[in-house]
């Protein structure tokens, strides 16, 4: 452990309440939890550890399993925290709570188990709370806190974030975090506090900062995107509805930014129109492009950018905007570009490509010496006839990559010559180069990309495009009768028919294109045939790339270069030298040593073109190419995700670290195995691609987080520090408020004299509320709250009156995708008195509409209307309007003032069909996979009533989906409804793309 | 008589009681006429409505009480049609409901005469009418089955279904797909994919 992390220990121990601690991500927040942890023993109790992520809880255990490097203070072996599950037997959890060694627990079992006495709060010494910043006033961890805190004032909580950003997200939400906690004492550990920073730079690693620079097309898309999101925030703050100052396009590109939008209307969000939704979905799909585009490669981004276009093409304003048309354009340039046979270039290219680019058309022109009209041109497409050229441009990340590693290894080597002065230190140094990536699919894509080379990596998933294309356009071909739009549509044109005069030229173009993806598939189906097509006419292909000249040639592939070169090509070529060269020279301020490695670089990226011949050429040709980028010996390399959040450098020990895809909390991370590590040799190289959002948003988070902890001291200085720290003034004025109001109202309404019961009121309430504040509001009233799993309703009041409970926005939804109609009527069903409450937010109006947006008619749409037909269709149904949770809580008490108690056992079997084999008990939530069934119940052919028998008949979805029609017919009861379901699960899923 | 209830039986029969109530302007979808009926709004055969405002409320708490007493057994739907017309509404708004809701009413809120009136005008219009408008609404093409299945684990959007069918064929496909499989869709992060391999691989019911 460094220094200032046994200090942060040392200052969480000297506060006996415990505290709320701070600190900046990736500064290892699971190191100080495993050292509480080791600190603990079980005479003091039993410690539970709260709202721990996946990753979190395991790089826990992983901390504990290195040998410990504080001695266990009790002899005792380290406490390694196990799990405390919810399909654990009652019993089972409730010797664990009292064995006093230390466990993970998910707060909505804890509730659970605290509200129904499995868990003494008495037996407990204290929480370990994760993820603070996720707290709010009526989460159910302040509520856990609040019954551990009533009946156990010794019990310390100690809780803790990494994310200082959210912190300052709203007014005061460090104090009042504070304050749910009970605890007294805010530690704040921002990476430049001084005693962090000394620790962190005792022996900094040797860092070397790689800036690589976009391809033109890379900037042409990030451009077109940034413009695109700056369209959105501008029609964004049109509506009026938002506050403008955070709305930033450099905010945009954060995922915290859904959350300002969110926040702020959110309250609103019902009487928002589809545009200004629209709007706000679109701003997160162009942040997900601008990031996908630096960590997916050309084709991957192309085919994620059509299945965009069928999933939201109907419905975004994007889409249609001028930028986002050039992002398809240059996305799809990036990959290929159709090329008519007479010397023309036709590709990539609709019409309004050429339209903006006055240059090439001109070129064109020139070139081809025809002047035809635009649209005569497309016309004239047909007779002709186009070819399609591959462009298939290379990630530029890639070849950095690879000449990075060639270096390393070539170090190495010399080292291995120069002898044994490094040799001590290669015994230490594990060797093993590190390279950390995003997620999964770039780790395999560049694991493939260094065993295969780039040509193999982009080529194979060129010719995934490819087929999935011809299975597409094949389909459609077959359907054309049927819709006119696919043109338009799904296919791969940079145009939308709609509304443009071009329409003939524009589909006869799009058709050519189409043709020519489809040739091109065909051929990479017979790609031995290519690949002898290529190595004839490599020879002239070469010339001319070589010369960067066209020339009049005899072969097709011949004239196709010529034409990618003649318009518009060269730019390119010319583009990518120059980046290229930008990029030696960064280099070689860097290093200084890498010469023959770049100019390799360079002639191979002038060949990125046409590169699917490339790989033959290669041997006739450039010999000298085919050493450096096949031969050269690479290093091992270890691949390694950093969404999957495994610590991993503890237990691999790299000597080289390159970071593909920078990320402040894994620098954070590097910085703390180095200096824990100081006498590790440590290399880390970054790769940024030069003036992206990438590099932009890497600053950009390092700024968030150093003004957050700034925010913070601020606060800190003028804080009100909460004295209730024991809990015990928690709830105790609001039972006290709630009593009299609930006997005030049983004596207006007492029946016959009768005397109200001064027992304690008892509220059944489902599990799945849990997420809810309402029974955490229902608590602080004083009421007995029981968690069940029900299958009707959410809360049951008494055995007659059950409550289904809608916040404004669920009620819009649900009215929308029918769910509350069949929530409604199974109430109905069962019980007396089924009840509708709808629950405004305290901080928003009371209303659902203003009188002006009523409106002259009576729409169907309305509010009104679709709650008038439930209320025709229902006239049993109950509704309650209740302002706030806290008035729901108290129309809660007042209706149960002379109603019986809520039977448990009865409650939990509402609904549920009685069914041989199954047995109802509290924990049925956690005893099945819940989505699996909700999916289940959707498939076609699956009803209410033989759902349960095909959950009999096999194990999961993966099993059924295996199942032959005989065997479903037997569990469905049905030759038909088997049928349909086989049907739908074999169905031929149509591509889209 | 006979004739004259025939002649209305499009209209809303309003109590006398109603009189002067500015209510009255903002029907107008709908004919209403004046007649003796024992509620305030006659809306159908079996469907009735007592206006009352939380204003009107707090100086009478007993006036709603004897109002629903009156109207006996004699209809399906009993609508309390309350005005919230008072800043402060917890307190009466509470009373009111519980009145309703212990007496076998259905309480309606409007925040506005106009919402009031369009509450009554609406119940009168959509007396016959199916409750198809807000029932789960299908769509029968693939497509929107297999969304609307694979939709129901978190987080899966549409983009990533055209991207989950596109790259496994067919539903089973995607059943039956190991997660290094599903990694490798464009769009689909750790979270998601741990999420879909749960769904269809962990049994159903997680004790047997």
């Amino acid at each position: 452990m460094l220094p200032f992390q046994e200090q942060i220990i040392a200052e969480l121990l000297d506060e006996p309440g415990g505290g709320l601690v701070v600190l900046s991500s990736g500064l290892s927040l699971e190191t100080l939890v495993s050292a509480l942890l080791r600190l603990h023993s079980p005479s003091q109790g039993t410690l539970l550890i709260l709202s721990a992520s996946e990753f979190q809880k395991s790089s826990v255990l992983q901390c504990l399993r290195r040998s410990p490097d504080l001695q266990s203070t009790h002899g005792a072996l380290s406490p390694v925290p196990a799990e405390i599950p919810g399909d654990l037997p009652s019993h089972h959890r409730s010797s664990r709570y009292t064995s006093g060694a230390a466990f993970f627990v998910s707060p909505r079992i804890l509730i659970a188990d605290l509200l129904t006495s499995r868990c003494p709060p008495s037996a407990l010494a204290g929480l370990i709370i994760f993820n603070a910043h996720q707290l709010a006033d009526t989460s159910t961890e302040s509520f856990i806190v609040r019954v551990v805190r009533s009946a156990n004032r010794n019990a310390y909580v100690r809780a803790f974030t990494d994310s200082p950003q959210a912190m300052v997200a709203g007014f005061a939400k460090a104090e009042r975090t504070m304050r749910w906690l009970g605890v007294r004492r805010l530690h704040l550990w921002p990476r430049f506090q001084v005693q962090v920073s000394s620790d962190l730079e005792v022996s900094p690693p040797e860092v070397v900062d790689v800036r690589v620079p976009m391809t033109g097309a890379m900037r042409g898309i990030q451009g077109a995107i940034l413009g695109a999101m700056d369209a959105c925030l501008k029609e964004l703050r049109l509506t009026n509805k938002v506050d403008v100052e955070d709305l930033t396009v450099e905010n945009g590109l954060f995922k915290s930014f859904d959350e300002i939008v969110r926040r702020q209307l959110d309250p609103i969000w019902h009487t928002l129109g589809m545009k200004t939704k629209q709007l706000v979905a679109d701003l997160r799909t162009l942040r997900k492009l601008a990031d996908y585009l630096v960590r997916y490669d050309a084709v991957t981004y192309l085919k994620y950018l059509d299945t965009l276009r069928v999933s939201e093409g109907v419905r975004s304003v994007w889409i249609f905007a001028d930028s986002s048309h050039k992002i398809f354009e240059f996305a799809k340039r990036r990959v290929y570009q159709v090329v008519r046979e007479g010397l023309k270039l036709i590709g990539g290219a609709g019409i309004g490509i050429k339209r903006k680019r006055q240059k090439g058309d001109n070129r064109e022109e020139s070139a081809g010496g025809s002047p035809f009209s635009k649209i005569g041109n497309g016309e004239r497409g047909i007779d002709i006839g186009v070819v399609l050229k591959e462009v298939l441009e290379q990630a530029p990340k890639w070849r950095v990559l690879r000449e990075l590693l060639e270096e390393i290894e070539e170090e190495r080597q010399k080292n291995v010559f120069s002898g044994d002065a490094k040799l001590e230190n290669s015994n230490d140094n594990s060797g093993i180069i590190l390279v950390a990536c995003k997620d999964e699919r770039s780790c395999m894509q560049l694991e493939e990309f260094i065993e295969k080379g780039s040509q193999k990596v982009t080529q194979e998933e060129w010719k995934k495009y490819l087929l999935d294309k011809v299975e597409s356009l094949g389909l459609r071909k077959k359907n054309k009768k049927m819709s006119q739009a696919p043109e338009g549509f799904g296919v791969l044109n940079a145009e939308t028919p709609v509304g443009r005069g071009e329409n003939t030229g524009f589909n006869s173009i799009s058709q050519l294109e189409n043709d020519a993806l489809l040739t091109a598939a065909s051929e990479i189906i017979n790609s031995a045939e290519v690949k002898a097509v290529s190595e004839s006419t490599s020879d002239a292909h070469a010339e001319t790339k070589r010369h960067g000249k066209g020339k009049v040639g005899k072969g097709k592939a011949r004239r196709c270069v010529e034409a990618v070169l003649m318009s518009g090509g060269k730019n390119k070529i010319n583009k990518i030298m120059d980046a290229t060269k930008s990029k030696v020279e960064v280099k070689s301020t860097l290093h200084g040593e890498c010469g023959v490695v770049d100019v390799g670089g360079l002639e191979e990226s002038t060949d990125d073109g046409p590169s699917s011949e490339t790989v033959a050429h290669k041997h006739n040709l450039l010999p000298d190419q085919t050493v450096c980028s096949v031969n050269k010996p690479l290093p091992p390399v270890q691949l390694y995700a950093l969404e999957s959040g495994q610590n991993i450098l503890d237990s691999l020990k790299p000597s080289v670290i390159i970071v593909y895809h920078p990320d402040v909390r894994f620098v954070r991370e590097i910085e703390v195995y180095k200096a824990e590590n100081p006498s590790k040799e440590l290399k880390i190289y970054f790769l940024f691609y030069e003036d992206s959002t990438e590099a932009q948003k890497f600053e950009a988070s390092i700024r968030r987080e150093n003004a957050a902890f700034e925010s913070l001291i601020r606060q800190k200085s003028l804080m009100m520090i909460p004295v209730d720290r024991d809990g015990h003034s928690f709830g105790l004025s609001a039972t006290k408020e709630s009593q009299s109001l609930v006997s005030q109202n049983a004596i207006t309404r007492k029946a016959g004299g009768r005397i109200a019961s001064e027992k304690e009121m008892q509220v059944i309430v489902d599990m799945r509320e849990f997420m809810s504040s309402l029974p955490n509001v229902l608590h602080l009233r004083g009421m007995r709250v029981i968690p069940l799993t029900l299958e009707v309703g959410d809360y049951i009041l008494s055995p007659s009156i059950c409550v289904e409970r809608k916040s404004v926005m669920d009620l819009f939804q649900s009215f929308t995708s029918g769910r509350l109609y069949n929530q409604v009527e199974t109430m109905v069903r069962y019980y007396e008195i089924p009840v509708l409450l709808i629950e405004f937010s305290q901080d928003k109006s009371f209303s659902f509409q203003s009188a002006s947006d009523i409106g002259g008619d009576v729409s169907p749409t309305n509010i009104i209307s679709k709650l008038s037909l439930l209320v025709l269709h229902f006239p049993r149904l109950r509704l309650v309007w209740s302002r706030s949770v806290h008035a729901t809580a108290e129309i809660f008490a007042s209706l149960k003032a002379n109603q019986d108690e809520p039977d448990e056992t009865k409650a939990a079997r509402v609904g549920v069909p009685s069914h041989d084999g199954i047995i109802e008990n509290d924990a049925r939530a956690e005893n099945y996979n819940t989505s699996a069934i909700e999916f289940l119940r959707r498939l076609p052919g699956v009803t209410d009533s033989n759902y349960r028998a095909l959950m009999d008949g096999c194990r999961s979805l993966a099993e059924l989906a295996l199942l032959p029609t005989e065997r479903l017919a037997k569990l469905m009861g049905g030759q038909k409804a088997a049928r349909t379901l086989r049907e739908f699960l074999d169905a031929k899923c149509p591509t889209m793309l | 008589s006979q004739n004259f209830s025939a002649q209305n039986r499009n209209a809303i029969l309003v109590s006398h009681r109603q009189k002067g109530n500015p209510l009255l302007k903002h029907i107008r979808n709908v004919k209403w006429v004046f007649a003796d009926v024992v509620c305030d709004y006659l809306l159908g055969q079996n469907s009735c409505a007592l206006y009352i405002s939380l204003r009107y409320h707090l100086l009478h708490p007993d006036y709603l009480y004897y109002r629903i007493r009156e109207l006996q057994k004699n209809f399906k739907l009993r609508v309390v049609l309350c005005h919230v017309d008072v800043v402060d509404v917890a307190k009466p708004l509470l009373e009111v409901t519980r009145t309703s809701l212990l007496h076998d009413c259905t309480l309606l809120c409007g925040w506005s005469l106009e919402e009031c009136g369009r509450y009554l005008e609406t119940i009168k219009v959509y007396e016959k009418k199916s409750a198809d408008s807000i029932r789960e609404q299908m769509d029968t093409d693939y497509l929107s089955r297999l969304t609307h299945a694979l939709t129901t684990i978190r987080h899966v959007n549409k983009t990533d279904v055209i991207t989950l069918g596109t790259t496994f064929g067919s539903l089973s496909g995607i059943m039956d797909s190991s997660m290094e499989d599903l990694a490798r869709c464009p769009g689909i992060g750790e979270q998601k994919v741990k999420r879909l391999y749960d769904t269809f691989h962990k049994p159903f019911r997680r004790v047997s």
